[in-house]
């Protein structure tokens, strides 16, 4: 995993505490460690690592839901925004 | 269950679930023809209601500086005087902007329940609140792309909130939107008062508190009903903890969005978005978020919701 995923994943488990590790498939919003309430935090968080703003309403949950698809969505260099 | 599109989106299929509101009242119905006939005697048109000037004056205040982010922390006085009224000007169009991304969210509730069983009793006045609304989205709206040159996007697409009983959802719609009100009542209350803000600040500021207040009048009157419906129905000490937390929660994200990144980097604040945690846990705003939500703890507590803040 990426090395800059290291924030999120320090966010995940302060909230967590009940996760010793998260692994890089777990859903992170059906096992609920993002509800819909702190789901706004997270984007801001996100967006402060990846250091873009981004396209929030053009998204899909899908793209959060696991540190995989943040990766592979996020921090993979092919998309377009 | 999986969740895979937001609650906003999910319209079509959600219509069956809405019943068994069972909000007939006499109190309830007097208070709403009351109110049905202040709203149709206060109507005023928005559209031409408002001076529009073309641009607002940069070098004043256009947000009270007592209600910026900031303010009562150290890092307002390490901002130079320029510096702090650009962000209040940031901060405004935030506030502007977020009442706008609020209103969209409580208009899709609302219409989902015009006219449903269940909703019998109110729907006359929910066309009240729904064509102010769609004018307080048009006047926010108008003064972010005016003034600002843009409205700062909603952060909230996100998981769904699971299904819930058909009681719960309605009383936590209804709380929600209620809240939502106090809270922008609260900034509406202070910057219509505040003779350093320019007209058109204050009177906008103003006319919405004028509206508002109908709306919160009604707000608070369904949400203890169908709280009261809902406890009738059986509720136990679990689920009433996981109400109140999850309302503790909606408050806190409520002030949270207060604290946006993007105006921060407009008024030229680099790491905006550590600051916004640090201030997030600063003592000084936790106090200001406390004295914003009183009214709503209060309301809260006497109908029997306390929370644990
Ligand atoms: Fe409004
Ligand atoms: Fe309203």
């Amino acid at each position: 995993m990426h090395d800059t995923l290291k924030p999120i994943v320090d966010w995940l488990r302060e909230r967590n505490p009940e996760f010793d590790e998260i692994p890089p498939d777990l859903d992170l919003i059906e096992n609920r460690l993002v509800d819909s309430l702190g789901f706004m935090e997270f984007i801001l968080l996100l967006e402060d690592v990846v250091g873009r703003e981004l396209p929030v309403t053009e998204l899909s949950v899908d793209q959060f839901r696991t540190l995989d698809t943040i990766e592979e969505n996020f921090f993979g260099g092919e998309r377009s925004w | 269950m999986t969740s895979n599109i937001s609650d906003t989106s999910n319209i079509s299929n959600t219509s069956g679930t809405l019943c068994a509101a069972d909000i007939t009242d006499a109190g309830f119905q007097r208070l709403l023809d009351r109110l049905s006939a202040r709203a149709s005697s206060d109507y005023y048109n928005p559209y031409t209601t408002f001076d529009w000037p073309p641009s607002l004056p940069a070098d004043e205040f256009w947000f009270s500086p007592e209600l910026l982010s900031v303010h009562g922390t150290q890092y307002a006085e390490n901002l130079a005087p320029a510096q702090l009224r650009a962000l209040s000007r940031w901060e405004s169009v935030n506030f502007y902007s977020l009442n706008v991304h609020g209103i969209r969210e409580l208009l899709i509730e609302v219409m989902r329940r015009v006219h449903t069983p269940g909703f019998e009793t109110p729907s006359e006045f929910f066309h009240h609140f729904m064509g102010e609304e769609n004018e307080h989205m048009w006047f926010f709206a108008t003064f972010c792309l005016k003034y600002g040159g843009r409205i700062y996007p909603s952060k909230k697409l996100g998981p769904a909130a699971p299904a819930q009983d058909p009681r719960r959802e309605n009383f936590l719609v209804f709380a929600r939107i209620l809240l939502f009100e106090q809270i922008v009542d609260h900034y509406n209350v202070h910057l219509a008062a505040d003779d350093r803000l320019h007209p058109t600040i204050r009177q906008l500021n103003r006319i919405h508190h004028q509206d508002e207040s109908r709306h919160i009048a009604f707000g608070a009157r369904l949400v203890q009903l169908l709280w009261e419906r809902l406890l009738a129905a059986g509720l136990d000490a679990e689920d009433r903890a996981a109400v109140s937390h999850y309302l503790a929660d909606y408050l806190s994200a409520s002030m949270a969005s207060f604290y946006n990144p993007a105006a921060y980097r407009d008024t030229g604040i680099s790491d905006g978005f550590a600051l916004r945690g640090r201030l997030l846990n600063h003592p000084a705003r936790r106090a200001a978020h406390e004295r914003v939500l009183r009214k709503s703890t209060d309301f809260l507590t006497r109908i029997g919701i306390p929370l644990a803040l």
